[in-house]
């Protein structure tokens, strides 16, 4: 008999009896629906969190960074200057491909004297004019001010009352950070100091600067945090350990204070392998469930088989081998685990997109977790149930096949 | 065509084994219409389910167009049932949730044939039988004659050698029993269809060409022996 006739057959007497085929279905689903859930948020969380942490590898090439901390908290010493950034090229220039002073432009923690009072001060650094704040007093910095680096500031609302009554006052008032005084033409609205989701907000700081002007000078040639950038396929974390140790050695400021490089990409890989372990965990008990399934689908198969005795006599009557016979069990057993696989594998897939977003609302702190299905998980979903549909169905299959014809025809 | 050589057949239950057949020697020329006829229990059925290669456990050598069939392997005997021989049961054996196209079909589809290759000659045997217009029909919606009628069509759809008939009237009354034994008669006398048909019904025994019967399974009179001792 054709394969399509087979499974023409096969289908047939599987809506005969639809009420028990859809229950042996469920069974498949849930199983696979829980494996495809777990699956998706473990991989949505192990890849949000190579996102926001990792290396960058994704766009053709990782970064890593390298700070340094002075050992006396109030020390203007920079960690990195121009020579070391020539030493660490002489000296690694072959796997890093580019180092370079990394300079913050947003939230630097610093010192200012604003009216006649020194005072710890956030601010962040403008490139081009922002129309992310909102004027209360004066006007925005223009982009030629901010082009040529002129010593203009804009100052937040509640420091400007504080500081001199209103937000009319502040203006004309200087503001002195490090060596240079900027002059306050504009007063903004304060914001929060964290966005909604979790992260640092550049604009709630209490001063915003021309960067071009913050770093001028000695400070555009020093910093305290360097920028390694490496071709993809290099080992980045390896590497940055190794200027690290360099630098603990040779470090221009190295008797002043510490370089450290925080492995990320080391802790991301201890934390995937921990999920890991949560999803095999979680898929050992998915694969429990499977199998209670399967032997749900065994079982309906050996009732089908015992019930439609009649129809096997009948087709071995007339010309069915018993390879025929065998195959037709068959088919209807992989037919049901694997439609219950796929209908599982889109129930596991709604629910994970469903779910993702409610876990990352849970975490907060600006973590979103997208649900990840891979097409892994198709073929996983796929192959599982095709297999449990040929493990539990090849027994009454055999027992069909074997079947004595003179004994179900008299 | 059909050559029998002292056939034994024994059935096991628990500890005892039954003697079914003591050595049945039977020949069944290409066109002839038998009939087999004995009480119930007399080991008729087990006869004619071993001609029609529905038994393949029996001592003793068949040969059929002179293949000695007793070595046949099971796959071996699958092929022989699908090619050469149409059934015709008592209870029909009829695929009750399958339309009437779908069971006259099998023979064919288990054949290997497409299904859309084998529609015209499926239309014709229903034709042939009286049933044209009832292909979608399902067999449980269907009178018992009707049925009967849907299990020849079955039986003769792949142009068999012979058609093997277990009481095929037991089920009917008069009048369907002989609209159904016409249909017999029809087949053997304008298609020259070897017929061979177990019943315990003497009106049906009496249209046959030929009649064997079958005593605590012992051939005791075979009306061809009579005739050709006659002659």
């Amino acid at each position: 008999m054709r394969v399509s006739e087979l499974i023409r057959t096969a289908l047939r007497s599987l809506r005969a009896n639809k009420k028990r085929s859809f229950l042996t279905i469920i069974g498949i689903m849930i199983g696979i629906a829980a494996v495809i859930t777990i699956l998706g948020i473990g991989d949505g969380i192990t890849q949000t969190m190579y996102d926001k942490f990792g290396n960058n590898a994704k766009r053709g090439q990782q970064t890593t960074e390298i700070y340094y901390t002075p050992d006396n908290e109030n020390s203007a010493v920079n960690g990195f200057n121009q020579q070391d950034l020539t030493n660490i090229d002489n000296q690694f220039g072959g796997e890093v491909r580019r180092v370079r002073i990394e300079h913050e432009t947003a939230n630097l923690n610093t010192h200012a004297e604003i009216g006649d009072t020194l005072k710890r001060t956030t601010v962040s650094l403008l490139n081009k004019p922002t129309t992310d704040v909102k004027m209360i007093a004066g006007h925005n910095l223009s982009a030629g001010q901010l082009a040529t680096g002129e010593p203009v500031a804009l100052m937040k609302e509640s420091l400007a009352k504080k500081q001199y009554g209103t937000a009319q006052n502040a203006i004309g008032t200087t503001a002195t950070v490090g060596s240079t005084s900027y002059r306050v033409v504009g007063v903004y609205r304060g914001q929060a100091e964290y966005s909604t989701d979790g992260d640092e907000n550049k604009y709630g700081v209490d001063l915003l600067l021309p960067k071009k002007l913050y770093y001028q000078g000695d400070t555009a040639s020093q910093g305290n945090t360097i920028k390694l950038t490496f071709d993809q396929g290099e080992n980045a974390g390896r590497l940055s350990r190794k200027v690290e140790k360099y630098l603990k050695k040779n470090g221009s400021a190295a008797s002043q204070g510490t370089y450290t490089y925080e492995d990320m990409e080391k802790a991301l890989k201890q934390f995937s392998s921990q999920m890991s372990i949560i999803t095999s965990f979680i898929s050992l008990i998915a694969a429990i469930s499977l199998f209670i399934a399967g032997i749900g689908v065994m079982n309906m198969m050996y009732i089908s088989v015992s019930e439609r005795t009649q129809e096997i006599g009948i087709r071995l009557a007339v010309g069915a081998t018993p390879a025929n016979i065998m195959m037709q069990f068959l088919i209807e057993a992989v037919v049901l685990t694997v439609t219950g696989g796929l209908l599982g594998f889109l129930g596991g897939a709604g629910l994970a997109h469903l779910i993702a977003p409610l876990l990352s609302h849970s975490i907060g702190s600006g973590i979103h977790i997208h649900a990840h299905i891979t097409l892994n998980a198709f073929l996983l979903a796929f192959g599982t149930s095709a297999a449990v549909g040929l493990v539990f169905g090849i027994l009454p299959a055999r027992q069909a096949a074997n079947k004595n014809l003179i004994d179900i025809l008299r | 065509m059909i050559k029998l050589e002292r056939i034994n057949k024994y059935y096991r239950q628990g500890d005892h084994r039954f003697h079914v057949l003591h050595d049945i020697s039977l020949n069944v020329d290409q066109g002839e219409l038998v009939a087999i006829i004995g009480e119930s229990g007399s080991g008729k059925s087990t006869l004619i389910n071993i001609i029609g290669f529905l038994d393949d456990d029996f001592e003793g050598n068949y040969f059929y167009e002179g293949q000695p069939i007793h070595n046949y392997t099971r796959k071996q005997f699958s092929k022989l049932r699908n090619q050469n021989v149409g059934f015709v049961f008592q209870n029909f054996k009829l695929i009750r949730e399958a339309s009437v196209v779908e069971n006259v079909a099998l023979p064919l589809l288990y054949a290997g044939q497409r299904r859309s290759t084998i529609r015209g000659r499926v239309e014709a045997v229903l034709d042939q039988v009286g049933l044209h217009g009832y292909g979608d029909s399902l067999p449980q919606n269907m009178s018992g004659g009707q049925q009967q009628r849907v299990s020849i069509a079955r039986a003769i759809v792949s142009h068999p050698h012979f058609l093997i008939a277990d009481e095929p009237t037991g089920a009917l009354d008069t009048e369907t029993s002989q609209e159904i034994m016409n249909l017999f008669k029809e087949l053997n006398q304008n298609e020259g269809t070897t017929i061979i048909m177990v019943t315990h019904d003497p009106k049906v025994a009496a249209q046959c060409d030929r009649i064997v019967k079958i005593i605590d399974g012992r051939v005791v009179s075979d009306s061809q022996e009579v005739r050709d001792a006659g002659k």
